[in-house]
Parts: C-alpha cells; structure tokens; sequence
C-alpha cells in the first residue's frame, strides 16, 4: 500500500499535529517492523521515528523540500539512515563504555540557559520568532495568529523581538568567549 | 521602522541571502570595514541558531505528546496491538 500524504508548504500550526499523528498512525508500524527485524526494540523505533519526523519536517520548511516519491517512501529512507547512524552511535558508546545516546546535537549549556532565560521573559517573541524562522510561516499568517493588525505591525515586531534575542547574545557573547563560536 | 531596525532587517537580508543582490554587497561592504557592525552581525548570526533549535525542542515536544497519545489512550487499542505484536511484547 503507498500512502500518499501531502503536506501543504508551509504547514500550518493547527494542522502540524494532525500531520504528525498521521504519519505515526500511517508510517510507525512499517518503520517499527524494520527495525525489529534489525535487531532494534520498540524504544529504538520511538527514537529513531522522532529523530527522522524531525528531519523531514525541518527539509520540507527549512529546505524547501518537495519529495519526488511519496512522503511514506521518502520518511521511510530517512528512518533507514537514522537508524544505522543510531546503530553505529551505540556502538561506539559501548566500546568507550558510555551509555547514554545523544540523538540530537544539543545546544552548549551556556545557549540552554539563555534559551531558558528568554523563555521566561520573552516566550511570546520566542514564539513569533520561531514560526517565523522554524515554522516558516508567512508573515499574514503570523500577523493572524499572533494577533496584529497588519502585516506591517507583525513585522516590526518580529525585528523587535529578534533585536531582544539579539541583545541577550550580546550579553552572553561579553561573558562567554566562546559563546558566538 | 526605526533606524536600528532597519539596520536588523539588512543584515537579515545579508546573513539569509534575500532581497536584493545589490543591497546586500552594500551590507557586505559595510559589515568589512565596520567591526561593530560586524559583531552584530554574529549576534545576529547565533540568534538565529538559537531562534531554530528553540523551534525543534517545541516540535519534539509535539511528537511526543502525539507518541503517547497513540500509545496511552484507550481510543488508539488497534495501533498499540499492532506495534506491541511485532515486538512480540504481552500485554
């Protein structure tokens, strides 16, 4: 069977946790089974799915990506790769004798602390600003679910938001030698 | 728009590759022979950084109350039999 699920671009916030219960629904048992096959367990499918649902959906806003197989094809090739990566990961920590899998590169503590700064006194220009720049949302879809009148207003107030963020790097930059590398 | 906005959305346009190609060598030029305005440009730079991973922690948010929805809730039965079944896993 070949789902086709089309996603519209950019994707809407509402429609984003549709989408990703449809592809889980749709597409878990078939990466699931691959996995078991694999030698995985069901906590390796979870991680692996999470880390490949977060890869396509940062191709298809980020990048722009438009899949010349269906979506089911091109997630489940994505899944495949993540999972040999996971495999080689967990190998490697063995030999060293670690046990905790990183699966995604995290950010310096310094920037988590900041981000956690800037979630407490700006969440809301942390939100505009990632639907924006993550999200890729237009700015009338911005100016609609964040409440501005105009396009125009929902941009100034993206930059305003973004020089805030920007200030508190400046800051953190002065502190941390490092922080800007 | 204020002027040190307006400056914001030219490094924008610069560091993002938009608007116009002319414009934005202006910026280049600018941001050379400047180091103030080159060092807001690497703020600006790690703004976006940080703007993007923020964006990913609150998707991996989502997909993980969408998994345990999936994987708690009584309306979901049929998906967690099948999974749990090519897991070999009982109940």
């Amino acid at each position: 069977m070949n789902h086709m699920i089309t996603m519209p671009e950019p994707i809407a916030l509402q429609s984003r946790e549709a989408l990703l219960k449809d592809w889980y629904l749709q597409l878990f048992p078939k990466v699931a089974a691959y996995i078991q096959r694999q030698g995985g367990d069901l906590e390796d499918a979870k991680e692996v799915f999470q880390e490949s649902l977060i890869a396509y959906y940062e191709k298809q806003t980020l990048e722009k990506f438009q899949p010349r197989q269906s979506d089911e094809a091109y997630l489940f090739g994505i899944a495949k790769k993540k999972w040999l990566t996971h495999q080689a990961r967990r190998q490697r920590l063995e030999e060293i004798g670690a046990h905790e899998i990183q699966e995604d590169p995290q950010e310096k503590p310094v920037a988590a602390t900041l981000l956690a700064v800037l979630k407490q006194t700006s969440e809301r220009c942390l939100n505009l600003l990632q639907a924006f720049y993550y999200e890729n949302q237009s700015m009338q879809t911005l100016a609609q679910r964040f409440g501005y009148t105009s396009i125009r207003s929902a941009t100034v107030q993206k930059y305003k938001c973004l020089e805030k963020v920007r200030d508190q790097v400046k800051q953190y930059a002065m502190t941390y030698e490092d922080f800007l590398s | 728009m204020r002027t040190s906005l307006a400056e914001l959305e030219r490094l924008e346009h610069w560091l993002l590759q938009q608007g116009e190609p002319d414009s934005r060598l202006v910026t280049e030029a600018k941001v050379l022979i400047n180091a103030d305005l080159l060092a807001k440009a690497q703020c600006q730079q790690r703004s976006y950084e940080l703007i993007r991973h923020y964006g990913r922690s609150q998707l991996r948010k989502e997909i993980l109350a969408v998994e345990q929805e999936l994987f708690q809730s009584s309306r979901h039965r049929s998906f967690q039999k099948r999974i749990l079944s090519i897991f070999n896993y009982r109940p």
